[in-house]
């Protein structure tokens, strides 16, 4: 459903995207992480149809973007800092969104007014960061969009509005299929909403998979070597540290795979413990150079 | 109906299966009752749809509901999975005895931890 491929965009000669190829299935909840500066609001952007392309095509069902009145109708997008004319109401920007919007829903604009109540005679100026946010989301829903582009959208909400974001968001997907690409460094919230991540680096794609996948493709090891015994040849082992006889390994491959490996050198102890998405976006960048440092300032 | 719970290690879709797997098998999900849409439970839960399915799927697998295309899904007849169930809890029920054995604790201990459960249940 969005397709970028060889994407290349420099601003004053530094290249903030580097050959990025992304491609998100329709119906799917892709979440892009990656550490700041990696390039999430540049390529959300192109998506948009903001910014042009310096080379590479950037595609939504098919069709580029940039320009493209028809394309860009079916999509909303968030941004993190919003958008809104000076004096503009909350009412006002819902006027001018539905006029861009042919499938905009006035009817569910107003039964939103139950989650989101807002005064839609206040200016938008005049609101809170979070219900600036609120009100954008309840505009970009009532579009009814085939494509939803949110820009660490829950940045500033509260717990019980993220909560019904997520919840209208989620209903949505199952129901529409509607496809949602979702930029945020909240992983612990990321986990729960998609089933695909994308890790940008540096302006490029690092890994690009399903979670299931991803949290299949690593994991945490907690054991205890016989003397003597050395680990068994082989496992490709991102991370090793150590307490007194506990070893701790975070080693690539399947649990039952890598289990089972270790099992040849009979250990005393050996426990294999999923780990979170934040545990495989830091070993997964920690492969980059990019790492947690012990710091003492 | 279900919980989940963000400090427990599962995967959400198992914490999903594993909830509505113990409602069934303790009889608060009635067989023939239907189960809730992936639709409302992904806006209930606010979790990935996808994640849903794939927990239905797998109870569908395990014989705990069956789906009627067009209609949701239904909790089956409930022999086969309480079966099938209270097989799993014998092996697990095994695998304590021996963990218990090989740190040393005596027969007579795990007994009396059991039958304070089963009492408790009695009162």
């Amino acid at each position: 459903m969005i397709v970028t491929k060889k994407l290349c965009k420099s601003f004053d000669g530094f290249l903030a995207l580097n050959g990025l190829d992304v491609n998100v299935p329709k119906g799917a909840v892709y979440g892009l992480v990656g550490p700041n500066g990696a390039g999430k609001s540049t390529l959300i952007r192109h998506l948009a149809g903001i910014y042009i392309p310096d080379s590479g095509e950037v595609l939504i069902d098919g069709h580029p973007v940039y320009e493209n009145v028809e394309t860009k109708s079916r999509i909303a997008y968030i941004p993190d800092d919003i958008f809104y004319y000076t004096q503009a109401t909350v009412a006002d920007m819902k006027d001018f969104c539905k006029g861009l919007y042919k499938s905009f829903d006035e009817e569910r604009f107003e039964k939103l007014g139950e989650v989101f109540g807002m005064d839609l005679k206040r200016p938008v100026r005049k609101l809170s960061k979070g219900m600036q946010k609120q009100a954008a989301f309840r505009i970009a829903v009532s579009c009814r969009p085939d494509v939803i582009l949110l820009d660490e959208p829950v940045d500033g909400l509260d717990p019980v509005m993220r909560r019904n974001v997520w919840s209208i968001i989620m209903a949505d997907v199952a129901e529409n299929g509607t496809t949602v690409l979702v930029s945020s460094h909240n992983l612990r919230e990321l986990e729960d909403v998609c089933d695909h991540v994308g890790i940008m680096d540096k302006g490029s794609m690092l890994i690009e998979r399903s979670l299931d996948e991803l949290q299949n493709n690593i994991v945490k090891l907690q054991l205890v070597l016989r003397d003597g015994t050395e680990l068994p040849e082989g496992l490709e082992i991102l991370g090793r540290s150590s307490t007194g006889k506990l070893e701790q390994l975070i080693v690539r491959g399947k649990a039952e795979d890598v289990e089972e490996q270790i099992a040849q050198v009979s250990p005393v102890y050996c426990e294999s413990i999923p780990l979170n998405l934040e545990e495989i976006f830091i070993y997964e960048l920690g492969g980059t150079g990019y790492e947690v440092r012990n710091i003492i300032v | 109906m279900i919980n989940i719970n963000y400090r427990d290690r599962r995967p959400i879709f198992e914490q999903v299966k594993d909830g509505f797997r113990n409602l069934i098998i303790s009889g608060v999900l009635k067989e023939g009752e239907r189960m809730p849409s992936v639709r409302d439970l992904a806006s209930q839960l606010a979790i990935n749809p996808n994640t849903i399915q794939r927990a239905y799927r797998e109870l569908e697998i395990d014989g705990y509901i069956c789906t009627v295309p067009g209609k949701g899904s239904f909790v089956s007849q409930r022999d086969e999975a309480a079966e099938k169930r209270r097989a799993e809890l014998r092996a697990k029920m095994s695998e304590i005895a021996r963990e218990f054995r090989h740190a040393g604790l005596g027969e007579e201990e795990l007994i009396s931890l059991i039958r304070k459960e089963y009492d408790h249940d009695s009162d």
